[in-house]
């Protein structure tokens, strides 16, 4: 498969021979070549230097293996219009495909043969060149999507025997060392492998590398089970819509938004079921998907809190390129909804009722962000900056997780990270009589302390680098009141880090 | 600043809309006591809402200084008109007991817009405007300093009670005055220190017919 990323850059005429080049540990090497390289007698593998010599109008551009991932995760993503089971099939030096478990999909396609007719045609319209085959195991299809030489073919299993039996046996995705013993035994094809007997094949090719012979082979055959592991955990309640024609404007995106909605809630309320997360996905028919995605504190049903939850989060921010032709909503997660009884209305005037809280904030959070709003909850422990956490509210509001109440004075507005301030103190270790904060002279009326706060020793050392500090309560002339501390102690610590002052908070 | 002859009520619970501004930079810490404190008390949560950017500037809330008793929602949006969005959404939610947001100039329509949604939703807003605003529909506006604080009945050279100067400074339904509120030092909420802060202050802080 050969990759390049063509934005930005003019798009190379199919008919010049171009190639991907990557450092081997014998200088450049060819990583990926178009067909018209390979036509033209390059191999994978070969060294830079001799390909230039036999092509010397070879094109080559250096190679990206991080962004190819990307892109084949990305792609994989786009798959899943075709099938919610979309794996990414590992095998190393550039033969790395997609696995797409179509059981029970081929049928809104016009079975298999319309899949692969449909799969052709929207993979050319976004420009990927592709070689599939649908066959009942996932070995088989490897096998005969790269070695059967036609760009789309299929298989029944009944002939999954015969149909393998011609093919090579590096069609049964095997390491280097066992395809070169497989030569020196003289077992070309894989029909040659049928009739040896198990035990010897077994001990002859005892794999070192996993890619065991007789194991492959009974993928191949479907003797024995091969699980496919999804890019995505497949989702199981899904709304999918197709368009004839692409959608290529957001009218167009809110028009069957409720209609979707109102089918996914359906599945679910069948199933006594809510969501916790949704996401829509528009797939484009240039081979790429946007989406947006929400989630609600409580699991909820109702299709018009999904599509308000979905507008506050902006549909605007889908970019349709040049048009979408599938949009599904899908529940990522779901939780079973029971039945809840309302709490009695006990005391007069007040409406405590859970659902317009976690309503309000999966509101809040659709729009501004998960992040954006938050509960401090208490934690355990006594440096103050850990002491609370700000925990995203959709969680916090359904957890009862709360510390111990702190009887020290704490200020009402904290520092973080402390300000460093310059302070005078009439004793080395004792309150500061007058500081500089933020460039302006502060002279102390009035200080309480140390409230002495040791270093968390049971931390790391690399996490921890904090000193002893000492804690004081401050008020200046004006009434402001300031928690000052100092850092480290004197003549206890190293010498090379004087105890500096900081500046934490501020009280009332 | 007018001579009351007699002691003005201090108006304890909160009107559907009212402002507090800072008399100067250094006192935002506590406004921003003094608001939180004036929120109604019911069950129900309350919120706080500021600019992202603001915790740079003035500190970020810390729940341990505040113990408001219920919890605390913090929102902190990017940009200023989603302050007012975020405070008008729950206001008009009814699950919230009241919203204490930051704002810097605000508008008359968009003030009472939010007096109409705190108003829906059976809540109160308390507006924290970093400078002193315009027209508004607020009920009431204050202006809040720092006080020194009361003596330490324990250590002389220590701060006692945190005081503050709330001055009412506009309101529709009572005469304006000032009183000198003091916070309790177990349940963080403010007392009155001195009913007639025209009359000056005795020495053990009690108002001045008690003495």
């Amino acid at each position: 498969m050969v990759w390049s990323r063509t934005a930005g850059r003019p798009k190379l005429p199919e008919d010049v021979p171009l190639a991907l080049i990557e450092k081997g540990p014998h200088g450049l090497r060819l990583r990926a070549l178009n067909a018209a390289a390979r036509a033209r007698g390059l191999r994978r593998g070969q060294a830079h230097a001799d390909a230039r010599a036999v092509l010397p109008d070879l094109v080559s551009a250096p190679a990206e293996p991080n962004w190819e991932a990307q892109a084949l995760v990305r792609l994989a993503h786009w798959c899943e219009r075709w099938s919610p089971t979309v794996a990414i099939d590992p095998s190393p030096d550039g033969l790395e495909g997609l696995f797409l478990d179509v059981t029970g999909v081929d049928h809104l396609f016009g079975g298999e043969a319309g899949l692969l007719e449909d799969l052709r045609e929207r993979f050319g319209s976004a420009g990927i060149g592709t070689q599939m085959a649908v066959a009942p195991t996932a070995g088989a299809a490897w096998a005969l999507a790269r070695w059967s030489g036609g760009c789309a073919s299929r298989l029944e299993l009944e002939q999954i025997r015969e149909g393998l039996a011609s093919l090579p046996i590096a069609a049964l995705r095997l390491g280097e060392e066992t395809l070169r013993l497989a030569r020196l035994f003289g077992l070309r094809r894989i029909g040659d492998l049928y009739g040896m007997p198990r035990t010897g094949l077994a001990r002859r090719f005892r794999a070192t590398d996993g890619q065991d012979l007789v194991r492959r082979l009974d993928q191949a055959l479907g003797l024995i089970e091969e699980p496919l592991v999804p890019v995505r955990p497949p989702v199981r309640y899904r709304a999918v819509e197709s368009f004839a024609e692409p959608v290529i404007d957001l009218a167009g995106v809110e028009a069957y938004l409720p209609l979707l909605a109102a089918t996914l809630a359906t599945r679910l309320q069948q199933d006594a079921r809510g969501a916790s997360s949704l996401r829509l996905d528009g797939f484009r028919s240039d081979g790429a998907v946007v989406g947006l995605a929400v989630r609600m504190t409580v699991p909820t049903v109702q299709a018009e809190i999904w599509l308000r939850l979905l507008r506050e989060k902006g549909l605007e921010r889908l970019d349709l390129g040049f048009g979408i032709d599938v949009l599904a909503l899908s529940a990522d997660r779901t939780e079973p909804t029971d039945l809840v009884q309302p709490p009695l209305e006990l005391e007069a005037g007040s409406r405590r009722d859970a659902r317009p809280l976690s309503e309000l904030v999966d509101r809040l959070a659709a729009r501004l962000g998960e992040h954006a709003v938050t509960m401090p909850v208490r934690y355990e422990s006594w440096l103050p900056e850990r002491s609370e956490r700000r925990v995203p509210a959709q969680r916090a509001i359904l957890g009862t997780a709360m510390g111990r109440p702190l009887v020290r004075p704490r200020p009402i507005l904290m520092f973080d990270p402390p300000e460093p301030i310059e302070a005078l103190a009439e004793l080395p270790d004792g309150a500061p009589a007058r500081f500089t904060w933020r460039r302006v002279p502060r002279r102390v009326a009035r200080a309480e302390g140390p409230e002495r706060l040791a270093p968390e020793w049971w931390q790391p050392a690399h996490v921890q680098r904090d000193r002893t500090r000492d804690y004081y309560r401050v008020e200046d002339e004006d009434g402001v009141r300031y928690w000052l501390f100092r850092e480290g102690l004197y003549g206890q610590d190293d010498g090379k880090r004087l105890p500096s002052w900081w500046m934490h908070g501020l009280f009332p | 600043m007018n001579v009351q002859t007699l002691p003005v009520p201090y108006p304890q619970a909160c009107a559907t809309l009212e402002e507090a501004c800072a008399d100067a930079p250094r006192a935002f810490a506590a406004t921003l006591r003094f608001a939180l404190s004036r929120l109604g008390n019911d069950s129900r949560p309350s919120m706080f809402c500021t600019l992202q950017r603001h915790q740079y500037e003035h500190g970020r809330l810390f729940g341990r200084g505040v113990e408001a008793g219920g919890s605390l929602l913090v929102v902190e949006p990017r940009k200023p008109i989603e302050v007012l969005w975020a405070a008008e959404q729950a206001l008009r939610s009814g699950a919230v007991a009241g919203v204490v947001a930051v704002v810097d100039q605000v508008t008359l329509t968009q003030t009472r817009r939010l007096d109409l949604a705190a108003r829906e939703g059976g809540a109160s807003a308390l507006l924290l405007h970093i400078r002193e605003g315009g027209l508004s529909a607020a009920r009431r506006r204050w202006r809040v300093g720092s006080l020194p604080s009361a003596p330490n009945p324990f250590d002389q050279r220590a701060p006692g009670a945190f005081r503050i100067r709330a001055e009412l400074v506009r309101s529709r339904a009572e005469p304006l005055s000032m009183w000198m509120l003091e916070q309790d030092g177990e349940t963080h909420r403010f007392r009155l220190a001195d009913r007639l802060a025209d009359r000056g202050l005795v020495e053990n802080g009690r108002p001045a017919e008690a003495a």
